[in-house]
C-alpha cells in the first residue's frame, strides 16, 4: 500500500482536483484505490457524490472505537473508494492531541487497510498543524500543487524549513505547478527560476482550465466527463510522472 | 473488501425482460453498458483445478484477453492475468503473475484443455439515489453454452446479479428483498460452473489415474478381477485420444501405467482366468507396452532436460543444446511411429478382444479353483506370497550382489504394490496406509537405482546415435559424458542407501504388520 498526500500550506491551489483526478486514474488502471478526504470542507466528498458524514462521528474514529473499514464508501467508479470528511474535522487537531503519539495517528488508522488497497490518496487541509504533521509522517510521497507566484515559492520554503526542523524524513517531495496560465509572463519566469533551484519539481503542469472547474457541476473526475481535453491530458502526464518517481 | 454479490437465475425466454421492466418501475436505474461476453472454461484432463476447488476461464474483451481463476464454492474471482496471443497450454506459458505461481502447483505438467464456452450478452445498470449517486449495480446476463466441439449445450435464459457498492449495502438488501418477495426469485448459492458443466453433459472428476475401488471382502474373486481389468481398460482407452494428439505427456504415461497394471493383474491374480486365456493375452498386452516405450523415453528425457542442464556448471550448459534438439526430433518421429501402431488393426483388435472377453461370461472359468472364492481369501494369500518372496530376495542381497538382483527385487516389489492397491478397499484404510508407505520408501530407492542406470546407458546410446546422424560437437559429447558421470554417482549413492532402506522395510514391526494383515486376513468387517 502506497500513501500519497496532496498538500499545500496555502489553500485554493487545486489540491482536491488533483487528489480526485489522480485517484480516478489509479483506479482506472486497476489499482484498488482509497481517497481519504481530510479537509473539513469536504470538497472531494462532494465531487464523488458521497454524503459528508461519518457514522458515529469522527471523535470515535480517532479514539479507535470505530475501524476505518466500516466507514469507507464505494464511489461511482470501480476500484475507487472514499473515506468521507465531515465538518467536525475542523477539530481534528484537538482530537489528535488527545491521543498518545499524536503525530502518528493517521498511520495507525491506515495500517489495517494495507491488504485492501494498493494506493491511498490523502486530500489534506491547508495550514501546518498536527493534522499535516500526521500526513507528513504517514505519506510515502507528498504532492504539492504550486501556483507559479512569489507567495507560493515562499510557502514551499516554509514547508521545507518545517520538515527539516521537525526531522521529518522518508517522504518524497513532489512539487508541481498547478493552475498555470499560459498568458501570464510573470508565471513563466517564476516557473523557470523555481525549476532551476528545485530539481525535485515535477515537469507535468496542470493548466488553469474551465474543465477542472466543471468538476463541481458534474460531480465527477475530469476524465469521466471530458476525457479528450488538455486538462485531462495534464493529469495523465502528472500521474505517469508520479508513478515513475514512486518506483 | 467486497460483499458477496447475490445472483438469481431465471428460466423462460422472456423472463429477463420482465425483470428488467419490474426493476425499472420500482427503482431508479440507468443503463451503463451492454457488452457481449465470451468465456471459455478450462481444466486439465484429470480435473486438477476442480479438485483444487477452482476453475479457470478465459475472457475476451475487445483486443485483450484475461485468464481468471475463481473459487468453485461462490464463483468469486481469486486471481487474474491479462495476456495476448495464443491461450497458454501449460503453466510455463503463462505471463509472470500470481496466477502463474498458483496454477503451477496445481497443474504441474498437465495441459489445460477447453471444457466449454459460454457466450452471451451482459447489460449493466446503475441504481441511483436522490443525489444521483450510484448505490448498487445490477447486471442482467443471458447466453448459451457450447461444448469443446462447438455444439450448443443449453440456453442460460437469465442471470440477475446484484453488485453492492461499499457503504450502501442497504440498497442491496432492498433490491434483494424486492426480487425474492415480489418477483418470487430465489438467490442461488451453488456455483454456476457446476450447472454449466452439467448442461453440456460433463461430469467433474470423471477421470483419475488413481485406483479407487470399492470392493467388499465377500465378493467373488473372479468378479473383482474382471472389475479391476475393466477399469484399467477404460483408463487405457480414455487416454488414447490425448496420447495420439500429444496434448501432454501424462496421457501416454497414464496409458502405460494402466497397461503395466493390467499385465501384472493378469499374471498375479491366479486361478480366475483359464491358463490359455492368460497365455493368449499376455504377449498381446505386452506389445502395447513395447510400442509406447520409445516415445515415453523421449518424454522422460525432455521432462528431465532442465534438471540435466542445471546439474552442469554454468559454462557447459549450452553445450547440451544439440542433445535437446536431438530429443525433440526423435520425440516427434517416435510419436509418429507410435500413432501408426495405435491406429493399426492389431492394436484396435487387442483392446476389442480383451474387452469382449472381460464382459462375457467364461464357462471355462467355473472349473478354476478361485473364481467362486471370496476375494478376502485369495487376495491376502497372493499378497503374502509375493511379500515373502520380496523378503527372501532382499535379505539375500549383499554389498557384492550384482545390479540385476536389485532390478529383480524391484519387479517383485511392484507386483506387490499393484496387488495391495487393487485390493486396498477390502482392508481397513488405517492398516493399508502404513504397508504402502513402507513399500513405497523401498520402491523409491530401487526405482532411483534402476532409472539412473537406464538413463546413463541411454545417454551413451544417444551419443552414438547422434554421431551416426551427423556431426556432433566434441563439447556436446563431453557435456553428455559429465551427465553420465553425475548419474552414475547418484546411482552409486542409491545403491549405498539400499541396505538401510531394506532393513527398515524388513524390520520386525513391518513384518508383523504384513503378517497380521495378509496372512491372518485382517479384512474389513461387514457393516
Amino acid at each position: 500500500m502506497r500513501i500519497i498526500g496532496v498538500y499545500n500550506i496555502k489553500g485554493g491551489v487545486g489540491k482536491t482536483a488533483t487528489a480526485v483526478n489522480l485517484a480516478f486514474l489509479s483506479a482506472q488502471e486497476g489499482h484498488r484505490t482509497l481517497i481519504w478526504d481530510l479537509d473539513p470542507q469536504a470538497a472531494a466528498t462532494f465531487y464523488l457524490r458521497v454524503k459528508p458524514k461519518i457514522k458515529g462521528g469522527s471523535r470515535k474514529m480517532f479514539r479507535g472505537k470505530r475501524e476505518l473499514d466500516g466507514l469507507i464508501k464505494g464511489t461511482d467508479f470501480e476500484n475507487l473508494d472514499l473515506l468521507p470528511a465531515e465538518f467536525s474535522y475542523r477539530n481534528m487537531d484537538l482530537m489528535l492531541s488527545e491521543r498518545k503519539k499524536p503525530a502518528r495517528q493517521l498511520l495507525r488508522l491506515l495500517r489495517p487497510l494495507s491488504e485492501q488497497f494498493d494506493n491511498v490518496i490523502l486530500d489534506c487541509p491547508p495550514n501546518i498543524s498536527l493534522v499535516s504533521e500526521n500526513i507528513f509522517r504517514a505519506a510515502d510521497a507528498l504532492l504539492i500543487p504550486t501556483i507559479p507566484g512569489t507567495l507560493s515559492i515562499r510557502a514551499y520554503h516554509q514547508l521545507l524549513d518545517y520538515l527539516r526542523e521537525n526531522k521529518v524524513r522518508g517522504v518524497d517531495l513532489m512539487p508541481f505547478f498547478s493552475m498555470v496560465d499560459r498568458d501570464k509572463h510573470l508565471q513563466a519566469e517564476v516557473m523557470q527560476d523555481m525549476t532551476a533551484s528545485n530539481p525535485e519539481m515535477l515537469s507535468a503542469r496542470i493548466p488553469y482550465d474551465g474543465d477542472v472547474e466543471k468538476m463541481g457541476i458534474h460531480r465527477a473526475p475530469v476524465g469521466e466527463f471530458a476525457p479528450q481535453t488538455n486538462a485531462w491530458e495534464a493529469y495523465r502526464a502528472l500521474w505517469a510522472e508520479v508513478k515513475k518517481r514512486l518506483k | 473488501m467486497s460483499t458477496n454479490a447475490p445472483e438469481f437465475r431465471l428460466s423462460g425466454a422472456h423472463a429477463l425482460a420482465g425483470i428488467e421492466s419490474a426493476l425499472k418501475s420500482e427503482f431508479r436505474l440507468e443503463e451503463e453498458s451492454e457488452t457481449r461476453f465470451d468465456h471459455v472454461y478450462y481444466d486439465s484432463f484429470d480435473w486438477r483445478l476442480y479438485r483444487a476447488g477452482a476453475y479457470l476461464r478465459r475472457e475476451f474483451e475487445k483486443d485483450r484477453q484475461h485468464l481468471i481463476m475463481s473459487g468453485l464454492g461462490d464463483d468469486s474471482p481469486k486471481e487474474s492475468v491479462a495476456f495476448t496471443g495464443d491461450m497458454p497450454r501449460f503453466y510455463w506459458d503463462f505471463p509472470e503473475s500470481g496466477l502463474k505461481e498458483n496454477i503451477s502447483d496445481i497443474l504441474d505438467i498437465r495441459a489445460l484443455l477447453p471444457l466449454f464456452e459460454l457466450r452471451g450478452v451482459s447489460r449493466s445498470f446503475r441504481m441511483l439515489d436522490d443525489a444521483r449517486k450510484t448505490v448498487l449495480r445490477v447486471q442482467l446476463k443471458q447466453g448459451s453454452t457450447y461444448d469443446a466441439q462447438g455444439r450448443m449445450g443449453t440456453h442460460v435464459d437469465g442471470i440477475v446479479r446484484l453488485v453492492p457498492v461499499r457503504g450502501y449495502e442497504k440498497f442491496l438488501r432492498k433490491v434483494s428483498r424486492f426480487l425474492t418477495a415480489e418477483m418470487e426469485l430465489v438467490a442461488v448459492t451453488g456455483s454456476l460452473f457446476d450447472e454449466l458443466l452439467a448442461s453440456i453433459g460433463k461430469v467433474p472428476s470423471d477421470y483419475s489415474s488413481k485406483l479407487d475401488f470399492w470392493f467388499t471382502p465377500d465378493m467373488y474373486s473372479e468378479a473383482v478381477a474382471r472389475h479391476i481389468h475393466l477399469h484399467l481398460l477404460d483408463t487405457i482407452e480414455s487416454n488414447i485420444p490425448g496420447t495420439r494428439d500429444d496434448l501432454d505427456s501424462e496421457f501416454l504415461h497414464d496409458l502405460r501405467v494402466a497397461v503395466r497394471r493390467t499385465r501384472s493383474a493378469l499374471t498375479q491374480i491366479k486361478g480366475v482366468f483359464p491358463e490359455d486365456v492368460v497365455e493368449r493375452f499376455k504377449p498381446r498386452l505386452g506389445w502395447l507396452g513395447q510400442i509406447t516405450g520409445p516415445t515415453r523415453d523421449m518424454h522422460v528425457y525432455l521432462l528431465a532436460f532442465d534438471e540435466y542442464r542445471d546439474s552442469l556448471p554454468e559454462r557447459y550448459r549450452r553445450d547440451l543444446d544439440p542433445l535437446h534438439r536431438f530429443l525433440l526430433v526423435h520425440q516427434r518421429t517416435e510419436h509418429e511411429k507410435m500413432v501408426k501402431q495405435m491406429e493399426s488393426e492389431e492394436f484396435l483388435q487387442t483392446l476389442a478382444d480383451w474387452r469382449s472377453y472381460l464382459v462375457s461370461p467364461d464357462p471355462g472359468a467355473s472349473a478354476l479353483p478361485n473364481t467362486r472364492s471370496a476375494v478376502s481369501e485369495t487376495a491376502g494369500k497372493r499378497i503374502y506370497k509375493i511379500y515373502s518372496r520380496v523378503l527372501d530376495e532382499g535379505l539375500a542381497i549383499t554389498d557384492e550382489s550384482p545390479p540385476e538382483s536389485l532390478h529383480e527385487l524391484r519387479k517383485n516389489c511392484k507386483k506387490l504394490r499393484y496387488l495391495i492397491e487393487f485390493y486396498r478397499s477390502i482392508y481397513p484404510e488405517k492398516d493399508v496406509k502404513p504397508a504402502i508407505r513402507a513399500l513405497k520408501i523401498l520402491l523409491d530407492n530401487l526405482g532411483l537405482f534402476q532409472d539412473l542406470e537406464v538413463q546413463a546407458l541411454k545417454l551413451q546410446e544417444f551419443a552414438h546415435q547422434m554421431g551416426k546422424e551427423g556431426e556432433v560437437p566434441p563439447d556436446t559429447l563431453l557435456a553428455m559424458g559429465m551427465l553420465v558421470d553425475g548419474l552414475m554417482k547418484r546411482q552409486h549413492q542409491a545403491r549405498h542407501r539400499f541396505g538401510q532402506r531394506f532393513a527398515l522395510f524388513a524390520d520386525k514391526e513391518n513384518r508383523d504388520h504384513f503378517k497380521r494383515m495378509f496372512s491372518q486376513g485382517k479384512v474389513k468387517q461387514a457393516a
